[in-house]
């Protein structure tokens, strides 16, 4: 038994050293002059605009279906004037950030991961580099920044469309004013709830990046392998974004409560 | 029995470093337990154009990557400019790169741009060329040459495989380097295609005075565009000499190619 794990665990370890290393590879690249404005700008258009419709109707989805669920068991309780303010800190301190980089890792990580993959496979990374030109700084610092800075927007964009979505939720059992709703909602949130919340989404737009970017760029020869680059982006993104979720809700816990 | 290579060897002399724009001694390369390159011994002179023929896994490809630094000896000598190529570092590499030429095998044109940004890639990125005009004077003058112009808007996937190879040759050539790599450049065309792109080749070769090495396995590219021909077998040079004087070797792994 231990003969067979000893060879995954020199894997992990050696993949582990390589992700670091594609880290560090990736910073210093950042910090290099000639940064690749228009292609960051053209990233944050595919993986922003072009998400937004996905994470809105999902958003909308969501808000409207965990009104729907959270009325019954308020109204037992005769506690259901409290649930825009359930509703919204349910929302924006865990749902929200976290379903939105969950569609995101599968949406864009997968994209990025068979994007690169493809790009390997057919040599046009091979080529940008042996022609003296930066595959790093063009390929991936601007991917993953674009990841870093879209998926804050597009989780915020969520939040507020989910809570659109609670109203339409709760309007179907009742009749509740938009005003009083949007005070409600707003009244109960504090700035320990929202910046922690925003904070996380920074690095799931990070990881969502950055581990596309990796399983892309080091794609084996192939065309099986730009699929697994792809579904491989998914797994490991999706993953780290609750590993990330837990350590961030852990350290606000300690820091703001 | 009297190789070609003993021919050839005779005839020249060995080249001083200096002379030779590629030197290669006693090149060593493994992966794992597989010996890719048993003892590469190459010179290549300004200006001239030499082929590498041999069977595919014989070692070529990893020879031309050995070369662009991609790929380090394991043992041996191997200067391009007079510069040890295996002792560069990242920007000395990347200095030493945008002399040299690469074309790949399946033209390697980033399919997310058109022709004409393909064109402008290594202008901007590699040359950072900023003035527009010239850029666009460029990228007319070259893909003029390989006849391509009509096609400067077009998308990768909407070229055919000659088309592509013309593509990605204006693309290295762009920049005006002073050696040109072709790994494998008419694998994949049509005979009457092959023979187009192995006389461009030729042609660019003279009107951008390009030093080539071509590894190839196609006859008639080789016959079109050697001055010198090395054959290579099993990660070693087993003959050199001019199309010619190997299509008379008598060397049994020589005339099989033949």
């Amino acid at each position: 038994m231990a003969e067979h794990a000893a060879p995954a665990w020199k894997r992990w370890l050696e993949e582990s050293g390589d992700q670091v290393l594609f880290l560090k590879g990736f910073f210093r690249n950042m910090f290099r002059g000639g940064f690749e404005w228009s292609e960051f700008v053209r990233q944050c258009y595919e993986i922003g605009y072009k998400s937004f419709a996905l994470v809105a109707i999902t958003a909308f989805i969501m808000g409207l279906v965990l009104a729907l669920q959270l009325r019954p068991t308020l109204v037992s309780f005769g506690a259901e004037s409290t649930l825009p303010r359930t509703l919204v800190i349910s929302i924006v301190r865990e749902i929200g950030p976290v379903i939105t980089a969950v569609i995101c890792a599968g949406k864009i990580g997968s994209g990025i991961g068979a994007e690169l993959g493809s790009m390997k496979v057919t040599e046009q990374i091979d080529a940008m580099d042996v022609s003296g030109a930066n595959p790093m700084q063009y390929l991936v610092v601007t991917r993953v920044l674009a990841t870093t800075c879209m998926i804050p927007l597009l989780a915020v964009m969520g939040h507020v469309i989910s809570l659109i979505g609670g109203y339409v939720a709760i309007n179907i059992q009742a009749s509740v004013n938009w005003l009083l709703y949007y005070n409600k909602c707003v009244g109960a949130l504090t700035f320990s709830d929202l910046l922690p919340a925003f904070i996380k989404t920074i690095f799931f737009g990070f990881a969502i990046g950055f581990i596309g970017c990796y399983k892309g760029y080091n794609s084996n020869r192939g065309t099986e392998s730009v699929g697994l680059s792809a579904n491989s982006a998914v797994v490991a993104a999706s993953l780290w974004i609750f590993v990330i979720d837990a350590i961030v809700v852990q350290v606000s816990s300690l820091l703001l409560y | 029995m009297k190789t070609a290579k003993h021919t050839a060897l005779e005839e020249k002399p060995a080249l001083k470093k200096s002379e030779a724009v590629i030197h290669i001694k006693g090149l060593k390369k493994a992966f794992g337990e597989n010996l890719v390159l048993k003892n590469i011994n190459l010179e290549v002179r300004k200006g001239e154009n030499v082929v590498v023929l041999g069977r595919s896994g014989s070692g070529k490809s990893v020879t031309i990557q050995c070369i662009v630094g991609k790929i380090n000896q394991d043992e041996g000598e191997l200067t391009v400019f007079g510069e040890d190529v295996a002792s560069l570092n990242e920007r000395e590499l990347k200095e030493l790169r945008t002399r040299i030429g690469f074309l790949f095998q399946g033209a390697a044109l980033y399919d997310s741009m058109t022709v004409r940004e393909n064109m402008e890639f290594p202008l901007t990125r590699v040359l950072k060329i900023k003035d527009q005009e010239e850029i666009g004077r460029r990228i007319e003058d070259v893909l003029t040459s390989v006849g391509l112009i009509d096609a400067i808007d077009k998308w990768p996937s909407d070229l055919s495989g000659g088309m592509r190879k013309r593509a990605g040759l204006a693309r290295t050539l762009i920049v005006q380097p002073e050696i040109m790599l072709y790994d494998e450049p008419t694998t994949g065309l049509d005979p009457a295609t092959s023979r187009e792109i192995s006389q461009l080749i030729l042609d660019m070769q003279k009107k951008y005075k390009t030093t080539s090495l071509i590894i190839t396995h196609d006859m008639e590219c080789a016959r079109i565009t050697a001055d010198r021909v090395v054959v290579m077998h099993e990660g070693e040079y087993i003959a050199e000499g001019t199309f010619d004087e190997l299509k008379n070797s008598k060397n049994d792994l020589v005339c099989s190619f033949f």
